[in-house]
């Protein structure tokens, strides 16, 4: 069975970075631990308004554990979404008491606000707002891919909010695979259904949004 | 007016079509109704593509949150390497300019398959693949692998470093002398010809992975998909676990060989093809399968029949012109050698 609730996750998570910057600073103050647990119940319960206030808080936390952990150890650990994604669940959620549908649940935000971290990220490198870090880089030539990935991320996000519209399901599934860079049977875990299910999926979705993607790019070439 | 074709059915059809060889899709997809057949066959056409989605963009996400962006920094070590500049950045790996130290400081290309990168398997593959290939030839004109190995940034592959450009690009400047087009070609045949003595094939022969080098030597690099002889002896399905495509699909359509559409196994015969449809490209000007949609190429490419060079353009020797006619044989059989296509050309320039 495919968790109903998470996929009738809207993807109206573009006005979140208005309210993370106010969370950003918040977050790592207070312990958001007990009113995620109480937004995720309150959520799996139909209240749509609980996603809204839990998304910041997920967003925030990833940001600071990937943070940490990178500076840290930023040499020799492999850090990868997946396991930011478990290391925030740990840290928000009240993982003694939770329930399966709990982390499912919590999966989904997560992989929802991995994406607008790299969303924001790609649409604030292609309107030249930041370029802080690219100093590092030496050369010039280095711009233009760093440019065209950028700007892949911000069409697959504008293609996925199509598919979202023509089958949630399958948006979902690039959303854990693609943004939380969950694997094929991770993904299958988290959404409740099958690794022949999500394979198929995600094999089909991957089509459509390249074929989409590409349209675009020539529409906007032409 | 037929209703547009209901998603249930896109779907149905999508996957139905993905279980055939690819050269039976077309038939398969005359079945449908032209709304749904074009649907599906844009969909199939979507799904060979490499470049796009192609692993999670976590290296992003990690060097977003490294302060990174761009990889590896200038002066950085990896093994003996001393990073200069990012050249070129992608889901596949990044390649750097880095010095060798060991080696006074001589230039390299360095390929990085960063540690986020290595959860993808695909790119873990056929970076291994390239680094066991590449090192196994020696040939000056194919790109000289120094050293490959792991270090705590990752998978490294440390490359002769290659001053010039690639076929593509050189293509795409303008119309090339005959004699200067042979004396490239026989170049390729030669690379080929060791690299197929040697057992391996290369199974991604196109301009973008053939380069020339400032001072006039043809280099083949790419040996990403290369196979060696008998370690596969049937294709297994093009189709990865991660529901991506490898093996025999992943290189450039164009260039592919009918038996890889049908669904059999590369052989040497396979690259003959390939370099002979460059050749083609590289001699007349145009491409011998060229199409308006990856249907009508692969349509091109099972049943089209190739017009003579000498149609086209003046001046190319009729042994030449022959000769890439064959290397473009439907039948591997029909196709020479790559040593025989180096010899042939070789003669032709001489005289």
């Amino acid at each position: 069975m495919i968790c109903g609730r998470c996929t009738s996750l809207a993807t109206n998570v573009t006005d979140l970075s208005r309210t993370v910057c106010i969370l950003d600073r918040n977050v790592s103050e207070n312990n958001p631990r007990g009113e995620v647990t109480l937004l995720l119940a309150a959520w799996s319960k139909g209240d749509q308004s609980a996603l809204q206030k839990m998304m910041p808080l997920v967003y925030a936390e990833l940001h600071r554990i990937a943070r940490r952990a990178w500076s840290q150890q930023p040499h020799n650990n492999t850090l990868q979404p997946t396991a930011l994604i478990n290391e925030a669940y740990l840290k928000l959620a009240n993982a003694e008491n939770a329930t399966f549908q709990d982390r499912c649940h919590f999966f989904a935000v997560a992989c929802k606000a991995m994406r607008q971290i790299l969303v924001n990220h790609a649409k604030s490198h292609l309107s030249g707002k930041r370029g802080g870090g690219l100093a590092k880089v030496s050369l010039d030539e280095v711009q233009p891919a760093v440019h065209q990935e950028a700007a892949e991320i911000v069409a697959l996000h504008e293609a996925l909010d199509a598919l979202h519209a023509v089958d949630p399901r399958k948006s979902m599934v690039v959303e854990m695979r693609y943004f939380g860079g969950l694997s094929i049977e991770e993904t299958a875990e988290a959404m409740g259904t099958s690794v022949a299910t999500v394979n198929r999926d995600w094999r089909l979705a991957r089509s459509w949004l390249i074929r989409e993607m590409t349209r675009q790019m020539n529409r906007e070439s032409s | 007016m037929n209703a547009p074709p209901s998603w249930e059915d896109i779907e149905r059809w999508y996957h139905e079509a993905l279980e055939l060889p690819v050269g039976e899709r077309k038939a398969f997809l005359a079945r449908a109704s032209p709304a749904l057949r074009e649907e599906v066959a844009s969909l199939l056409e979507a799904d060979s593509t490499e470049e796009l989605l192609a692993a999670p963009p976590t290296h992003i996400a990690a060097d977003l949150l490294d302060g990174q962006p761009g990889g590896l920094a200038a002066g950085q070590r990896v093994a003996d390497y001393e990073v200069e500049s990012l050249i070129s950045i992608g889901g596949m790996g990044e390649v750097y300019l880095a010095r060798d130290t060991s080696h006074e400081d001589r230039p390299v290309a360095l390929k990085i398959l960063r540690r986020h990168l290595i959860v993808n398997a695909l790119a873990v593959d056929r970076f291994e693949r390239e680094a066991r290939a590449a090192s196994a030839l020696c040939h000056p004109n194919i790109v000289t692998v120094y050293e490959s190995g792991k270090s705590p940034a990752g998978l490294f592959i440390a490359m002769e470093w290659l001053d010039g450009s690639t076929f593509r690009a050189i293509m795409d400047m303008g119309r090339i002398e005959i004699p200067q087009a042979m004396d490239w070609g026989a170049q390729a045949a030669r690379a080929l010809s060791a690299a197929h003595t040697a057992g391996i094939m290369h199974r991604d022969m196109k301009p973008e992975n053939i380069m020339l080098s400032k001072d006039g030597v043809v280099k083949i690099l790419d040996f990403g998909l290369a196979r060696h002889d008998g370690v596969v002896v049937a294709e297994p399905s093009s189709i990865g676990a991660s529901g991506t495509i490898s093996g025999t699909l992943s290189g450039t359509l164009l260039y592919m060989p009918p038996e890889i559409l049908r669904g059999e196994t590369a052989t040497g015969a396979s690259d003959v093809f390939s370099l002979g449809a460059f050749l083609y490209e590289l001699t007349s000007g145009q491409h011998p399968f060229a199409g308006e949609t990856p249907l009508d190429v692969f349509e091109a490419i099972e049943c089209r029949p190739v017009a003579a060079i000498g149609t086209l353009r003046n001046g190319v020797p009729e042994e030449v012109d022959r000769l890439i006619l064959r290397m473009l044989d439907r039948y591997p059989g029909g196709r020479p050698s790559a040593s025989e296509v180096c010899d042939v050309l070789e003669r032709a320039r001489n005289t």
